[in-house]
This record gives C-alpha cells, structure tokens and sequence, in this order.
C-alpha cells in the first residue's frame, strides 16, 4: 500500500465512486458530499505529490495497466482534477434536481477515474480504455438536467472521436509494434503518419467540440445540469487538448510543404479548420440568449485556439496553448458556475428572463466578471497571457487568414462575454427576483478560489510558465524566454505584474470618480418602456432581446448549415435502414429464397468468368 | 443423365417456391425441390452396371461393381427429414388456415 | 461416462416426456441440469459411434473448442429455460429435441451429421417459434430453412462426391493430400455457407428473422436470438476454420456481402423504432461479424464475441421479449421510463447493451480490442475502418433506446419482472463485468481453442 502511487489513488477514487452510490441510496446529499472529498483528496494528492516528484507508477492489482508521470500529463491532471474538485462543491445544491441522485454522485467520481487514467498513462491502451470510460460515465450525466435529447448526439460525436483515436493508435502499433505512447508517435512515419496526424486531429476536435464536431457543445452544455457543464467545459474538454498536443505536436505529417511559410499542407488544414471554429464559435456566442449556450460556443471558440497554437508548434505557441488550456479551464469554470448559481435560484439562465442580479449577488457578479475578462483576454487575467503568447506565434508565424481568425475571435467576444453580464447581472432588477439571497458560502468559496487564480495567472504566470516550460522541452521545442516578471516573445517582452498594476491604478481612479460623483438615479423596469400603456408582450422589450440583431442579419441564414448536415446524415443512414429492410424483410417466404438463387446464379456466372 | 433431371426437379421447386403464393402449393414446391436433391444423392452413388452393395452368397467376390452404399443411407435420412418438414409445414399450414380461413399467403391481413 | 450423453439423454427423455405430459417441464429442467453437471466429467477426444472408425462412421468430436460451446449453450440454454418456465410446458418435448440438436451440431465431427442435427434443431426451433402463434411468420421460417439446408446437403453431396468422405478431419486431410483447388470447392463451399447461413442469420437469407424474433414471446426471443445464433455461430466457425480453406476471391466476394450484411443490420437497426426490432436487426450484425472474424482466421476471438453475444443477446431478449409479452408493446416510445422503476432490469439491460457497443469495462470492449489487434495484425484497414464505423451507429442507437427507457415525462408504465429473470439478468450482467475488467480468463480460452485448429486444423 502507497498512497501516492497512481494506481492506489485511482482505486480508491473508484471505490469510492461506489461507496457514493451506496451513501446517496441512503441520503442524496451525504453521497454528493462524498464527490467533494473525493476529489478534493485525488486534486491534493495529485498536486502535492505530483509535483514533489512522489507519484509512483508501478501497478500491482490492475491488469495490463501501465502508468507514467510525464509533465505534461501533471499539468493536464492537476488542471482537470482541479476544476473538477471545484465543481463539486455545488453537487449538494444541485442534487436534489436530479431523477437518479445515487447514480449522479457515482458518475461524477467515475468521470474523475477516467481522466486519471488518460493522463497517467505511457499504453495507449489504457488511455483508450479510460477515455472511452470517461465518455460513458459522463455521457449518463447529461441526461440528468434540462433535456434528454442531447446525449445521443455527445455519445455519437464522442465515439466518432474515441473511433478516430482508436484507428490511429493500431496505426501507430502496426509500426511501432507495441501500444507504448512514446514509440507509437516516434516510430510513426509516411503515409501513416499523415493519416495519424489526420485521425488524432478528428479525436482532439470531437472532444473539444472543433468545427466540424462542434454541434454536441453547445447542445450539451445548454442541457446538462449546470455543475455538469462546468465539468464539461473546464475539465472533460480539455482531453481533447491533452490528444491534441499528443497528435498535433508530437506527429510531424508529411503531405507537402506549403513553401511560403514553412508549414506543412495537412498541419495548415488543421490550422484553418481551428481558425474557422474560433469564428463560428464566435458568431454563434453572439447570437445566444441562453448565457449556458453563449458560453459553450465561447469554450468552442477558445478550443480553436488551442488548435490553431499546437499547429505552429513552437516553443511560444505550444506554451500559449497550455497556459490556455488552464486560463480557460479555470476562467469557464468560473463562469459556469456563477452562472449555475444564479440558475439555482432563478430556474432559468435565458437571458431574456433576468436582470438586476448584481443587487442579490455581487459576489457570484464579481466572480462573473473576473471569468470573462479572462475570456476575452483582457489584461490582469490569465485569458490575456495565453492569447498573447499565440498572437506572437500566429503573427510570428505569418499565417494571414488563420490571423484573420484569431483577432476576429478576440475582438468578438468582447461582444457576447460582456451580454450575460449584462443582461444577467447588471440592468434593471426583476420584481420576482428582488427577494433572492446571495449563494451560500460553500458556493461561494469555490467561485472565490476560482477567481482568486485567475487574477493569480493573470499577474504572475511565471511561476506556472515555469513548469509549462519544462512540457515545452519534453516536446522538443524551444522553452519560452522568461524571468521573475517578465515572458519575452518574438517581438518584445511584456511585464503582466506591471501591466495589472496599471490597471489596478485605472480601476483605482475610476473608482474614485464613482464614489465622488453623484449617483446614478434607479428606474424600475416599467419605467423604461411602458409609459403608460399596456404590454402584452414584455419579455420582447427586454434589452438584451435581439442584442446584435443587425449583425445577426449577415450570417443568420448559414447558422444552421452543420445541423442541417448532420439530420441529413441521420436521415440517410435511416433510409438506407429502410431500404434493406423493404427488401429483404418483408413478410414473404420467397424473398430469401430470390436472394439466395441471385447469388449463387451470380457467383456461378462469376466463376465461369474466373 | 440423372444428375440433369435432379437439377432440373430442384430448379422445378425453387421456382414454385419463388412464384407460389399459396401455402400449400409452396409446401408441395418444397417437397419437389426435395425429392430432386434425394435423386441428385442417389445419382451420385450410382455406377454404370453396378450392383446392390449386399453382401449374399451369390455375389461375394471382390470383382464386381457395386454402387456405393453411403448416398443411399444419407438419401433415407434425408427422405425422413423431408416427410418430417412437410409434416410440420403442413400443420403450421392448417393453423395458418383456421386463424385466416385461407391458404392465400396474399389474402392474410398480418403486419 | 462419454459425451455423446449430451445428446442421447435429450433424446431419451424427449421420448419418455410424451408418455407423462405433466412431468416434461420437469424432466426439461433435470436434463437440462444434468447436461450442465455432466459436460465437467468427459474426457476431451473423439467418440466414436456404433463401432465404426473415424473416417468410415460418424464420430463426435470433444475438443476444447466444442467443450466452451457446450458449456456456454447447455447453461444458457438452462437459464432461458428458468426465465420462461410457464411458456416451456406446453413445449417441453421439443425444447428436449432442441437440446439434443443443438449439442448434437456442437459434437459432431461429421458434416452429414451436422445435417441431420440441422435439421433436429431447426425443426425444434419452427416448433418453439409457433408460440409467438405467428404461424405465417413461422411458415416463412420453416420454408426458408428447408430450402437453406437442403442446400447445404446439395453442397455436401457435391463435396462427397469430390473427396469421398463426410468426416471433417478426413476431409481437410483429403483435400489438401489430393490437391482439390480452391476454386472447385467454392461450389460446394457457396451451397453449404448459404444453408448455414440461413440459420445463422446473415444478410440475405435471412428473412425469417424479422417475423420470428419482432413477435417474439420470453421463450422465443432469448431461445433464438441467443442460443440458437450461438451455436449456429460455432458450427460455422468449425467448418470454416477446420474443413475449408476458403480461396482467395471467394472470400473476398463472401467478405463484401458479409460486410454489407453488418451495414444493412446496423442502419436497420438505426431506422427502427420497436425495440425488439432494433435487438434483432443488430444480432444480425453481429452474426455477419462473427462470421467475417472466422472467414479471416481470428478464431479464438470470434469465440469470445459468440460468447459475449449470447450472454449480452440473451439479456436484451429476455428483457426486450418479457416487457413486450406484459405490456403488448414493443414500441420505444411507449416503454419511456420503464426502467426508473425496475432498476435492476434497468441496470442488466444497460450493461448488455454497453457491452455489445464495446464500451470499456465490459466483456464487449475486450472482445472488440482484441478482435481489432488481430484485424489490425492483419493489415485489413478497411475492415476495420466499417467495423468502427458501425460501431458508432450501433452506440448510437442504444443510447438512444437507453435514455428513452430510462427517463421519461409522464408517468412510466409499470411492469412486475418476476424474481427470476431478475436475477438471471443480473448474474449475467456481473458476468459481463468480470469478463471485462478479469481479461486472463478470456486471453487462456482463447490460446486453447486456437491450439484446437493449429493441431488438428488444416495449414
């Protein structure tokens, strides 16, 4: 027994998962406590001794398991584990909404076993098998919220992914000869490299819901319940991340050269296609009213950067890639889940149907607004490290339209990421709403901490860049020049300690102005539209309705394209169901019979031609 | 020359099977294709002046010909069989009938 | 003691249930015990029967590929038994002939034989089927099998008359002793694969199917569905891997319709709305893919897969056929939720059908990967590539059956599942679990059933 081997801390999780199940038969909420410990303990365990280099890896009850502490696989773990610990804070608050309490308490910590297993691992087989576990155990958690229909469609796009996956790990064994990470994408070369490289591109879009797999995102996050979406967001998504740095910059393609900037044509494609998901994922965000769907087209949006930064795979890119895997896991994180508060007390996180939240919730507003300043990469938060490292690289690069995309995705989302704030928490106060509390502390607390390493990234991200670096290395690349303050990229040096304190100054004195002027007068809702006659339908008039209308009006035509793609897709394998069974299973003995004497008629006429 | 008949009996039954639509004339399709096959079994066995493969006293020389034995086992089991089939086709046949009053696979209202 | 028991006990007691109408469920359930009990003290080796030598009389064969097949049906074969007891006695004598035959098609080693038993289990099965009282479906059935083993016994004479022999061993000596090419046994090979093939299910010889199993009570749905295509399965993959070496194009001609049969069993199964329905378009697929992992020599896999696929199969019919017999639908959308109040049933049905959509921790995922390594070991891309491919319309579908049972709006209807199907249901669903995280057991059985075909099996 060592309790710092991975092995003996997956199985307790595991047994652990069980021993939530058989507590929430008995009391729902004490099993949802269960899923705090839980990941509490495996998020301390896997930092503390993960980073003290104490992890060990032999296995002595699992089967042909194998486990290996890379660097990156810690900063995956300790990212995704984190995220999840945090989460599980609102489980007891959210139980209760729930048809299969024991089950939701169970899934969530098998989730967590799953992930585990995916990021410890040197055999592909084992990461196949625990990402696979991953998508069932949580695939069985959608279902619990809003709307059943959406889990179909995870599971389909999951499985295309966990497919490609599959197919391009015996790709790599059938030269490799073993199932072993390492040598698979060392050995790994040709025409199979190419396909790889293609194969574990489609299995990091599935799960990071990239164009064209992105249509689950959205669905899912709008449906699940709202802890579960922050799981989603910040945690679940972020394998495809792990796959892709594994493909896209561990894989070299060799299709051909594009020689005007250096790249390679498969590697471009997959640079396009990343730039194309950052803008519809953006077009889409602004066109929401649930803030749970802008967000999730938003997360859509980010995880096109992290694409678009593996392709160009340099030392400065890769390192903006990660750094924003963990900006955006925790910023998302964050968001979700002050968005989950206000859904636990409102019932709804359409924003047509709030308003005025800041007066019962500033905390859950303030936690709010530090995520999506993050998000949209504005200065002091972690969103802005990650995104500069990656403009550097893309503009360093040369890669014009895929810049196009990057910067179009930057300044759009100072568009949607500031409408739930908005519309959610600012604006006039709803008369039903007036009576809400803000969230209890223990949902406050994860919010806080959440908040509180945002700002942290965002001010003094040497010390995370630090260990980033050393992935960088392991990968192959060039470590990112930094110091105690400042990160140097191609071309020039930026001091985020110094860039925060500026703007603590500006918020300072804009502070000061707001406290020395003279307030602002309060309107009720009524006051604004009504004057005096009567509306029959208010929620019409409610600002945030239409928001964007006229730029809506250019691309409103094309939102439905890939959905479109995919019924078609249903329907075609349905008819082509339909036409087997019109002939061949009818109710008639002599259909058989016919196809019987078909083939063998045919294949004696073919022999004859042999 | 047996072979060709056979075949052409099993021909012969397959396509009653194929373009009947009467349950009874498919029970009697099958029994043809059947008796095709058992006649395709014997002819297999059999050899030009051969005799019956009985061993008596009158013919218990090495020298002569005999057909061969086997197919004509086999063809008695599959006589059985067959007989068995009908047997059971044409029971399921009269409870096809006293549940739709007819033998007209056409006529019966199933899904 | 000597295993042809396995088959004479059947017999015997099928005579003597005639005599005492009352007593045949009971006698049923004895033998049905005693063949389980009994199968543990034979000796493996051949049998010979009535005193004639191997080539020249018919000889059974108990090696350990027929030992697995036998353990695996006589037991579920038991259990189908328990879930539908109150069914069984109307048919008692002929579920004791369908034993017989069934063990019978498992132990023999010659091919005539094989036909008679055929024809035993086959007429036992139109027998069993006729208590779905679907008799046109039934007759459908009859006339298709008769038809498709009265062309294996057309193929088999012509084989007889080409190499002179019915015993298997005999024959795969004789033709590879006498030169007889590949492409003059693909006639023979054709005939007989399509008159297996029938009964086994594949594509487009099998439209009996849909009439059979889409009306099918607790008795037959398991009985057919799980059993019979198991066994069936294994006859196949005797004969495949043993007596024929399949050449080249004509395995390639029988891969393609296979492969379409997985396509078109699949998509069927994606197109349909009943539950039953969607259970027996995807057995159909999965029969094709047994059969293809035989056609390409992955033998003790494919074994595994026929195993997975009856303890999955019989499961999802049990389940499937027993709510349809008490709630007169089999239709989705009219069973939402059933499952919330019968957890139990709920939790088995799930397993099963995770574990024949090759998720991991179940008995499915480790037959998948496996067979996926050997396909893969093989450089056979693109067959891997349909198979993955299926795969995620096969998930797709049951998933969606799987949240539609689970959850529902209104009130779900209620159905009592007696204790027994209860807990034979959940044993097998543990069973599927261990088999998936406990894989020695599976990588042993299957080194001993390839040594069965790398000793005694054709080179």
């Amino acid at each position: 027994m060592n309790f710092a081997s991975i092995e003996m801390i997956l199985m307790i999780t595991l047994a652990s998962g069980v021993l939530a199940y058989l507590i929430g038969k008995l009391n729902a909420k004490l099993g949802s406590i269960v899923t705090i410990l839980v990941s509490m303990y495996v998020t301390i365990a896997v930092i503390y001794f993960g980073y003290n280099g104490e992890l060990v890896i032999t296995t002595e009850y699992l089967p042909l398991v194998t486990f290996k502490v890379t660097n990156i696989g810690l900063f995956f773990a300790s990212t995704v584990t984190f995220v999840f610990a945090m989460v599980s804070f609102f489980n007891p608050f959210f139980i209760d909404k729930y048809k299969f309490k024991a089950l939701y308490s169970m899934l969530y910590i098998f989730s967590l076993v799953g992930i585990l297993g995916v990021f410890f691992t040197d055999n592909f087989m084992t990461l196949f098998v625990f990402f696979e576990f991953t998508v069932w155990s949580s695939m069985f958690l959608i279902p619990m919220g809003k709307s059943t229909k959406s889990t179909t469609l995870y599971f389909a796009m999951s499985t295309i992914g966990s497919f490609a996956l599959l197919y391009a790990i015996f790709l790599m064994r059938s030269q490799s000869g073993s199932f072993d990470i390492d040598q698979g994408l060392a050995m790994v070369s040709g025409a199979k490299a190419t396909w790889t490289y293609i194969l574990l591109s489609v299995a990091a879009f599935a799960k990071l819901g990239a164009f064209p797999l992105h249509l689950w995102l959205p669905k899912v996050l709008g449906d699940a319940p709202d802890p579960v979406t922050a799981v989603f967001s910040g945690g679940l998504e972020k394998l495809g991340a792990f796959v892709a740095v594994m493909g896209l910059v561990r894989l070299a393609p060799v299709s051909f050269n594009i020689g005007a900037i250096d790249m390679d044509f498969a590697r471009y494609v997959i640079a396009f296609i990343g730039s194309i998901t950052i803008i519809i994922g953006t077009l889409m965000a602004i066109r929401q009213d649930d803030a749970k769907k802008l967000l999730a087209y938003s997360s859509m949006s980010n995880g096109g950067y992290i694409i678009v930064a593996l392709t160009i795979g340099n030392g400065i890119a890769i390192s903006g890639a990660l750094y924003h895997v963990l900006a955006h896991a925790i910023a998302s994180a964050a968001a979700f889940l002050a968005i989950a508060a206000v859904a636990r007390k409102t019932n709804t996180t359409k924003m047509s149907e709030l308003g005025g939240m800041i007066h019962n919730m500033p905390i859950t507003y303030m936690v709010y607004l530090i995520a999506i300043i993050s998000m949209a990469g504005i200065p002091p938060m972690g969103g802005f490290i990650s995104k500069w490292m990656i403009f550097q690289a893309v503009i360093n690069k040369g890669l014009p339209i895929i810049a196009i995309g990057v910067f179009f995705g930057s300044i759009g989302s100072f568009l949607y990421v500031f409408r739930p704030l908005a519309a959610l928490f600012l604006g006039q106060q709803l008369p039903e709403y007036k009576h809400l509390k803000e969230a209890p502390f223990f949902m406050v607390l994860p919010m806080i901490i959440l908040s509180g390493l945002i700002i942290y990234t965002g001010v003094l991200p040497n010390y995370i860049l630090g260990k980033i670096n050393e992935i960088v290395v392991d990968l192959g690349a060039t470590a990112v020049t930094i110091t105690e303050y400042t990160i140097t990229g191609f071309n020039g040096t930026i001091h985020p300690a110094l860039i925060s304190g500026m703007f603590g100054v500006g918020v300072f004195v804009a502070f000061l102005i707001f406290i020395t002027f003279k307030k602002s007068k309060k309107v009720t809702l009524m006051d604004t539209y009504t004057a005096g006659e009567f509306i029959y339908t208010e929620e019409l008039l409610h600002y945030s309705v239409d928001f964007y209308a006229p730029l809506e009006r250019l691309y409103e035509k094309y939102i439905h394209i890939m959905e479109k793609t995919y019924d078609s897709i249903r329907n075609k394998i349905a008819e082509v169901g339909h036409f087997f069974k019109y002939y061949f299973f009818t109710n008639k003995p002599e259909v058989s019979v016919f196809w019987i004497v078909i083939i063998v008629s045919l294949l004696l006429w073919g022999e004859s031609l042999w | 020359m047996l072979q060709y008949a056979a075949i052409v009996l099993i021909m012969l039954g397959l396509y009653g099977i194929l373009t009947q639509r009467n349950v009874i004339k498919i029970i009697l399709s099958l029994n043809i294709m059947e008796i095709g096959l058992n006649l395709f079994i014997i002819s297999v066995g059999y050899v030009t002046d051969g005799i019956a493969p009985i061993m008596t006293t009158n013919h218990n020389t090495n020298s002569l010909i005999y057909v061969d034995p086997l197919p004509q086992a086999l063809v008695l089991t599959a006589i059985v069989i067959g007989v068995g089939t009908t047997a059971l086709g044409l029971a399921i046949a009269k409870n096809i009938y006293s549940k739709y009053g007819t033998f007209e696979l056409d006529e019966m209202e199933e899904e | 003691m000597s295993a042809v028991l396995l088959i004479a006990v059947p017999l015997l007691a099928a005579f003597i249930s005639i005599l005492n109408k009352k007593l045949a469920p009971v006698l049923l359930l004895l033998v049905s015990l005693f063949n389980i009990v009994s199968i543990f003290f034979y000796s493996l080796g051949t049998i010979t029967i009535g005193g004639f030598e191997a080539p020249y009389g018919i000889s059974l064969v108990l090696d350990n590929y027929s030992l697995i097949g036998l353990i695996v049906i006589n037991i579920a074969f038991f259990l189908v038994l328990l879930i539908s007891y109150e069914k069984v006695k109307k048919v008692a004598t002929v579920l004791l002939v369908a034993l017989a035959g069934l063990n019978g098609l498992l132990l023999t080693g010659d091919l005539f034989n094989l036909f008679v038993f055929i024809e035993v289990s086959g007429i036992a099965a139109y027998l069993i089927s006729t208590t779905n009282k679907k008799y046109v479906a039934t007759f459908n059935y009859l006339v298709i099998g008769t038809v498709g083993s009265s062309f294996y016994l057309l193929g088999l004479i012509i084989l007889y008359a080409m190499v002179g022999t019915l015993n298997m061993s005999d024959m795969a000596l004789r033709i590879s002793s006498e030169g007889i090419s590949a492409a003059n046994l693909s006639l023979p090979f054709l005939f007989m694969f399509i008159g297996l093939g029938v009964e086994a299910k594949l594509l487009p010889f099998n439209s009996w199917v849909k009439g059979i199993l889409g009306n099918s009570n607790k008795l037959v749905g398991p009985m057919i569905a799980s059993v019979y295509a198991g066994t069936i399965s294994l006859v196949f993959g005797r004969i495949l891997t043993s007596v024929f070496v399949v050449s080249d194009r004509l395995g390639l001609i029988l891969t393609v319709i296979l492969l379409v049969g997985i396509v078109a069993g699949e998509t069927m199964a994606f197109a349909s709305t009943k539950l039953r329905e969607i259970l027996l378009y995807s057995s159909i697929a999965q029969a094709s893919l047994v059969i293809i992992l035989f056609l390409e020599g992955i033998t003790g896999w494919a074994v595994m897969m026929v195993i997975a696929n009856v303890i999955s199969k019989l499961v999802l019919f049990a389940i499937a056929s027993y709510t349809s017999d008490e709630l007169k639908t089999d239709e989705v959308d009219n069973l939402k939720g059933i499952f919330s109040k019968n957890k139990i049933i709920g939790v088995a049905f799930t397993i099963a059908s995770l574990s024949v959509s090759g998720l991991p921790l179940f008995m499915g995922f480790v037959v998948k990967m496996n067979v996926l390594t050997s396909i893969f070991d093989g450089e056979d891309y693109l067959l891997a590539a349909v198979i993955l491919l299926t795969s995620i319309v096969e998930g797709v579908y049951f998933v969606r059956v799987l949240i539609k049972l689970w959850y529902n709006k209104e009130d779900a209807k209620t159905i009592n599942y007696n204790f027994v199907i209860k807990y034979i249901v959940s044993v097998l669903a543990v069973l599927l679990i261990v088999f998936g995280t406990y894989t020695t057991v599976l990588n042993d059985q299957v080194e001993t059933v390839n040594e069965v075909f790398e000793i005694g099996g054709n080179e």
